[in-house]
C-alpha cells in the first residue's frame, strides 16, 4: 500500500482528489442549503457536452466545458429570478437537452475517443501535471470567493430575501453560487466524472447536515468528510484496482448512511427550551 | 408629528400590471409607532416591501430617510430591522442562535468586512434586549414559535436600525406568546427609540398600543389615532360584510377563518 504512495501518478492523483473533494465539499455546503441540488447535476452534464463538443471540433474541452456550464447555470437562475417556472423544471429540461447534445457530438465524432469518455465516468489516476495545475488554480478561484464572500453567501442561502432587504446585494451573491457551481463541476470533471460530480457536491454537505446544527461547524464537518472520502476512495481504487470515481462516491454515501444512523438530530429531537 | 422619515407621495407601486398600492400618500414620523392593517390583498405586504427598497414607485415618489426611492435598492436598507413573515424562513435551516442574529450585521458591514468581536457584542445585546442571550448556542429549530421570533426580532436589531419593520409577526403563534411578542415590539419602541412600522390582521392587539393606525385597501382609506380610524363606517366600507363588531371587539371573519 505505502509503496504505491511513492508513484508520481499516486501522488498527483491523491492531490487532485483533495482538492476536488474538498472543493466541492465547500460549495456543497451552499447548494444543499439553498436548495439548488439538481442544479448540480443539470450543470455536469451540460459541461460534458462541451468537454464532447471540444473533442469534436479540436477545441479546448475545459474552456467549453465552462461555458456550457455557465450557460446552463446563468439561465437557471434567470428563469428562477422571473418566477416563470419551477427550477427542478427549467433544470430538468436543460439537463437532458445537453445530455442529449453530447451524444450528438459524440455520434458525429469518427472514431472511439477515450478521452470522452474519461470525463463522463471519471479517471482521476490519469491526472496529469498541466491538469493538476488546471484544478489547483480554478480551485483556489473558486475557494478565495467563498471566502471574500462566506457571510452573503450564507446569508442568502438562509433567505435571499431577507438577505436582500438587509442590504446584501443578494442577486448577484446568488448568481455568483450559481457560477461557482458551475466551476466546481467543471474542475472535477476529469476526477471523477460528469455523473458522479454531482454527489461528490451533495453527499458531504448532506452528512455534515445530519451532524449539526451550526453554518461553521456544518461547513468544517463538510470539508473533512469531503476530502476524506475523495482521497480515501482513490487509495481504495489504486490498492483494489477498482474505477475511481464510484469508489469515492460510494465511500461517502457509506459514510452518509452511517451519519443518519449516528444523526444526533435524529437521536435527541427535545428541544432545550423555556417557553416564551 | 416628528420629522418625517418615511414619505409617501402620490405613490403608486404594482408589478405585472396589477396595480397593488394606489396614490399613497403617507409621512411617518422618528419615533411613531404605526400599525398598518387593511384586509387580505390590500397591500400591506407591498408596503413593507417598498420601505424595504424591494419594489419601487411606478407613480410618485417614496422617500425615505434623506433617499428618494425611486431606484430599487438603495442604501437606505440596512438601517430597517426587518421581521419577515412567519414561515417564509426555514426553521429547521443549521445554524445557531447566535449565528442567525449576526446576519443581522451583515447588510450594515458590507462587503469584504469581516464580522468581528465589536459586530458580535451587538448581537449579543440585540439577544439581551429580547431576553434571549441563554440560547446563543442553541440550534433555532429547537425553540418554540415565540422564541423564534424574539431572535428574528434581535436580528432586526442587530443592524441597529432606525425603524423596525415588522410583517405580521403574531401569525402562528398562540395567544399568550402574541401578546408577548407585541408587548415586547412596544417595550423596545420605548426603550431604543424605535420607530415601528408593524403590519397585522389582529386590530385589536394593536389597538391601544399604536400611535396611529393606517388602513388600507389598494388606496389608502385611513390614517390616524385609532379612535379616528376605528369607527364602523370607515371599518365597513373596508372589510363589508367580513366585520362584526362586538361589545368589546371587532371582528374580522376572514381573520377568525384564517387563525381557527
Amino acid at each position: 500500500m505505502l509503496e504505491l504512495l511513492t508513484y508520481d501518478f499516486m501522488q498527483r492523483s491523491l492531490l487532485a482528489a483533495a482538492m476536488v473533494g474538498g472543493l466541492c465539499s465547500v460549495v456543497g455546503v451552499f447548494v444543499v442549503l439553498r436548495g439548488l441540488a439538481f442544479v448540480g447535476a443539470g450543470t455536469s452534464h451540460a459541461a460534458f457536452a462541451g468537454v464532447a463538443l471540444g473533442y469534436l471540433m479540436g477545441w479546448p474541452p475545459l474552456l467549453l466545458a465552462i461555458l456550457f456550464g455557465l450557460a446552463t447555470v446563468w439561465i437557471t437562475g434567470w428563469v428562477e429570478e422571473r418566477g416563470r417556472m419551477k427550477l427542478d423544471v427549467s433544470i430538468g429540461i436543460l439537463y437532458t437537452a445537453t445530455m442529449a447534445l453530447a451524444i450528438l457530438f459524440i455520434g458525429l465524432m469518427k472514431t472511439y475517443n477515450a478521452e470522452v469518455y474519461g470525463y463522463l465516468f471519471g479517471s482521476v489516476l490519469s491526472v496529469s501535471s498541466d491538469e493538476l495545475r488546471v484544478i489547483g488554480g480554478l480551485a483556489i478561484l473558486v475557494l478565495g470567493l467563498i471566502l471574500i464572500f462566506s457571510k452573503e453567501l450564507y446569508f442568502i442561502a438562509f433567505d435571499q430575501e431577507m438577505a436582500d432587504a438587509s442590504g446584501i446585494p443578494a442577486r448577484a451573491i446568488f448568481f455568483l453560487l450559481l457560477t461557482l457551481v458551475a466551476l466546481t463541476v467543471v474542475v472535477s470533471l476529469k476526477t471523477v466524472g460528469a455523473i458522479l460530480v454531482f454527489a461528490m457536491i451533495l453527499i458531504p454537505a448532506s452528512t455534515a447536515y445530519q451532524l449539526t446544527h451550526s453554518l461553521m461547524t456544518l461547513t468544517l464537518y463538510s470539508v473533512i468528510i469531503g476530502t476524506t472520502t475523495s482521497v480515501a476512495g482513490v487509495m481504495i481504487s489504486a490498492f483494489w484496482d477498482v474505477p475511481s470515481g464510484p469508489a469515492i462516491v460510494l465511500l461517502a454515501t457509506t459514510v452518509f448512511f452511517l451519519s443518519i444512523l449516528l444523526s444526533p438530530k435524529r437521536m435527541k429531537r427535545a428541544a432545550p427550551a423555556h417557553a416564551h | 408629528m416628528n420629522q418625517p422619515i418615511i414619505r409617501f407621495d402620490h405613490a403608486s407601486f404594482g408589478f405585472s400590471g396589477v396595480i397593488a398600492l394606489k396614490d399613497i400618500s403617507l409621512s411617518i414620523g422618528a419615533g411613531e409607532f404605526v400599525g398598518v392593517i387593511g384586509p387580505n390583498g390590500s397591500g400591506k405586504t407591498t408596503l413593507c416591501r417598498a420601505v424595504l427598497g424591494l419594489m419601487a414607485p411606478i407613480e410618485g415618489h417614496l422617500h425615505i430617510f434623506d433617499c428618494a426611492c425611486d431606484k430599487l435598492r438603495c442604501h437606505h436598507r440596512a438601517k430597517i430591522g426587518y421581521l419577515p413573515q412567519k414561515g417564509v424562513v426555514d426553521r429547521n435551516f443549521p445554524v445557531t442562535v447566535l449565528e442567525t442574529v449576526m446576519m443581522g450585521r451583515y447588510g450594515a458591514l458590507g462587503l469584504f468586512s469581516r464580522p468581528g468581536a465589536h459586530d458580535r457584542e451587538i448581537a449579543m445585546a440585540a439577544l439581551a434586549h429580547v431576553s434571549m442571550e441563554g440560547y446563543k448556542d442553541t440550534a433555532l429549530g429547537h425553540l418554540s414559535g415565540g422564541q423564534q421570533q424574539r431572535v428574528f426580532i434581535a436580528r432586526a436589531l442587530a443592524q441597529q436600525p432606525k425603524v423596525l419593520l415588522l410583517d405580521e409577526p403574531t401569525t402562528g403563534l398562540d395567544i399568550t406568546t402574541q401578546h408577548n411578542v407585541i408587548e415586547l415590539v412596544q417595550h423596545l419602541h420605548e426603550e431604543l427609540k424605535l420607530t415601528v412600522l408593524l403590519i397585522t390582521h389582529d386590530i385589536n392587539m394593536i389597538r391601544s398600543r399604536v400611535d396611529r393606525l393606517v388602513l388600507l385597501k389598494t388606496r389608502l382609506y385611513a390614517a390616524g389615532p385609532p379612535a379616528d380610524v376605528l369607527k364602523p363606517d370607515i371599518l365597513s366600507a373596508v372589510y363589508g360584510k367580513d366585520l362584526v363588531i362586538t361589545e368589546k371587539d371587532l371582528v374580522i371573519v376572514e381573520d377568525y377563518h384564517h387563525h381557527h
